[in-house]
């Protein structure tokens, strides 16, 4: 099952889910089907506006994607995370990690 | 004098919560609701008092027993039936238990008072009871007035110039009310009040007693009472009225423990060096806790009997029920959890379990398992990284990505 999409804006590569939950069920086709897009961009940002669930295997996987941006000298941003998402990376501190936007509009506006 | 405390109910605008503890249970610090009315009562001349229970009834009987402890007679009325080792609830609603308890022992048999046992009060009931033998009514309401703004979330009471109740509207808009006192659920009833409601079907005071009363011309009364009613039927009403209790600002609730700094409450058999922690009061840690060094706690702050705070864990603004363990990983802030649930002040609510975060908030009580390999990456991998100032000025010298601010 395709789990994502991608298209380009600009510079920026913005992939967004076809399904709501990101857990262990599918956390690692995720990180699959998500790899080439980390490979050819240097600018990624993940659209989370659609997921209204992510559990600890989900949470991991996002992290890959981050590390392997940071090591490829590349980024990684998430935008429009749902409540339940906020509320699970505030208390897990991921919120410490990973550089959040509201949308994409506000990603565009800060690199412009 | 007696009473009837209305302790049925399942409290579901309390999820989860009251998951596993009745509304009227639970603590304002280490005192449950019902316990704080309970007191009050016995304070105001009230010797007999008789408490309906359903959801989770066992809870309610087996704290308060005889009722001893508090100087007064305590009676329970349980609705529902057991079943092969199961009770099944079966709630009678605020006027169908007046009926049953009745029609049980006649236990009414001269004025007497009915309260709700979720909300806190220090009314003067004498003065309540004094104002409806003056009227002659059948049935006086306690009524507060408040803003027009906040009129939607209660029942309104629409008085004559002589205090008689005419009409009663629920939840109005504000600009729809004709009235801004609104019902507390503190009623005083003459025993002849079971004449209105019907035998064998759940009936309900507030909306299908008290109307037919208003409708019929009957002797229903409001006072005008300037108390201090503290509503819990909300997540957020329970959290404001915690945090006011562990500041410290609520008269009627002292602060359990040891004052071992300005605003820091400590409990018997606690781990603790504040020395070794960051800890801003007001907090009140219960007893048994276990709070490892490198902790930071930032109050107002409840953390409940039993539970470990890992080194390292972040709290702030937040109350922590009995046998929660957190985490070295959690930041905790405005939160309120255990070891099954974790909620935001507006309800919101997350699974730990589900959500595969056992290691982050679980019930202390359970031994601890090796964290799984997936479970032990995921720690290094969150580790590794700088905070996220960090990576923004790597961000903003490599991709000029930089936040907006």
């Amino acid at each position: 099952m395709n789990l994502i999409n991608q298209h380009e804006q600009d510079d920026l590569t913005i992939i967004s889910f076809n399904v709501s939950n990101l857990d262990a069920s599918n956390a690692d086709a995720f990180r699959k089907q998500v790899r080439p897009a980390l490979e050819k961009s240097k600018k990624v940002a993940l659209d989370m506006s659609v997921l209204q669930f992510v559990d600890s295997s989900g949470l991991g996987a996002l992290l890959s994607c981050l590390r392997f941006c940071n090591e490829q000298g590349g980024s990684f941003v998430l935008f429009g995370l749902q409540r339940p998402v906020t509320a699970l990376f505030e208390l897990m501190r991921m919120h410490r990690v990973f550089n959040l936007f509201d949308s994409i509009d506000e990603i565009v506006g800060a690199t412009s | 004098m007696k009473a009837l405390i209305l302790a049925a109910g399942k409290g579901t605008r309390l999820m989860p919560l009251s998951r596993d503890c009745p509304k009227p249970m639970l603590p304002i610090l280490d005192k449950p609701v019902l316990e704080c009315l309970i007191e009050h009562l016995a304070s105001q001349g009230v010797d007999q008092i008789i408490i309906n229970t359903s959801y989770l009834a066992p809870e309610i009987e087996n704290y308060f027993s005889s009722g001893r402890r508090w100087g007064v007679e305590l009676a329970f009325s349980y609705e529902g039936y057991e079943e092969d080792g199961q009770l099944h609830d079966e709630p009678l609603g605020s006027a169908g238990t007046i009926r049953r308890i009745q029609q049980h022992s006649a236990f009414f048999d001269d004025t007497f008072i009915v309260m709700c046992g979720d909300a806190l009060l220090d009314l003067d009931l004498r003065a309540l009871v004094a104002a409806h033998h003056q009227t002659g009514a059948l049935a006086t309401l306690a009524l507060m007035r408040v803003p027009k703004n906040k009129v939607s979330q209660y029942g309104v009471a629409v008085l004559d110039d002589l205090g008689r109740i005419m009409s009663f509207q629920e939840k109005p808009k504000p600009e729809e009310a004709l009235s801004d006192l609104i019902n507390t659920g503190v009623y005083v009833f003459e025993p002849n009040i079971i004449k209105y409601i019907p035998e064998h079907t759940p009936y309900d005071l507030g909306s299908e007693v008290f109307p037919a009363l208003a409708r019929d011309g009957q002797a229903i009364y409001g006072v005008e009472m300037d108390f201090d009613w503290i509503d819990i039927g909300r997540v957020s009403d329970y959290y404001s009225v915690q945090m006011r209790a562990i500041a410290g600002e609520l008269a009627t609730v002292t602060r359990p423990g040891k004052e071992i700094l300005p605003g820091v409450f400590v409990g018997a058999n606690t781990r603790f060096d504040p020395r070794r922690c960051h800890i801003e009061g007001p907090m009140v840690i219960a007893d048994s806790v276990t709070i490892e060094d490198g902790a930071t706690l930032i109050g107002p702050l409840y953390i409940g009997r039993g539970s470990i705070i890992e080194r390292n864990a972040m709290i702030k603004h937040s109350l922590i029920f009995d046998y929660t363990r957190v985490g070295a990983q959690a930041s905790l802030s405005n939160m309120l959890v255990s070891g099954r649930w974790c909620a935001l002040p507006d309800g919101f609510t997350i699974d730990p379990q589900r959500s595969g975060i056992s290691w982050i908030l679980a019930d202390s009580r359970t031994p601890r398992k090796n964290i799984n390999q997936h479970e032990q990456l995921f720690l290094e991998q969150i580790n590794d990284f700088p905070p996220v100032t960090e990576l923004i000025e790597q961000l903003n010298r490599e991709h000029s990505f930089s936040r907006p601010w």
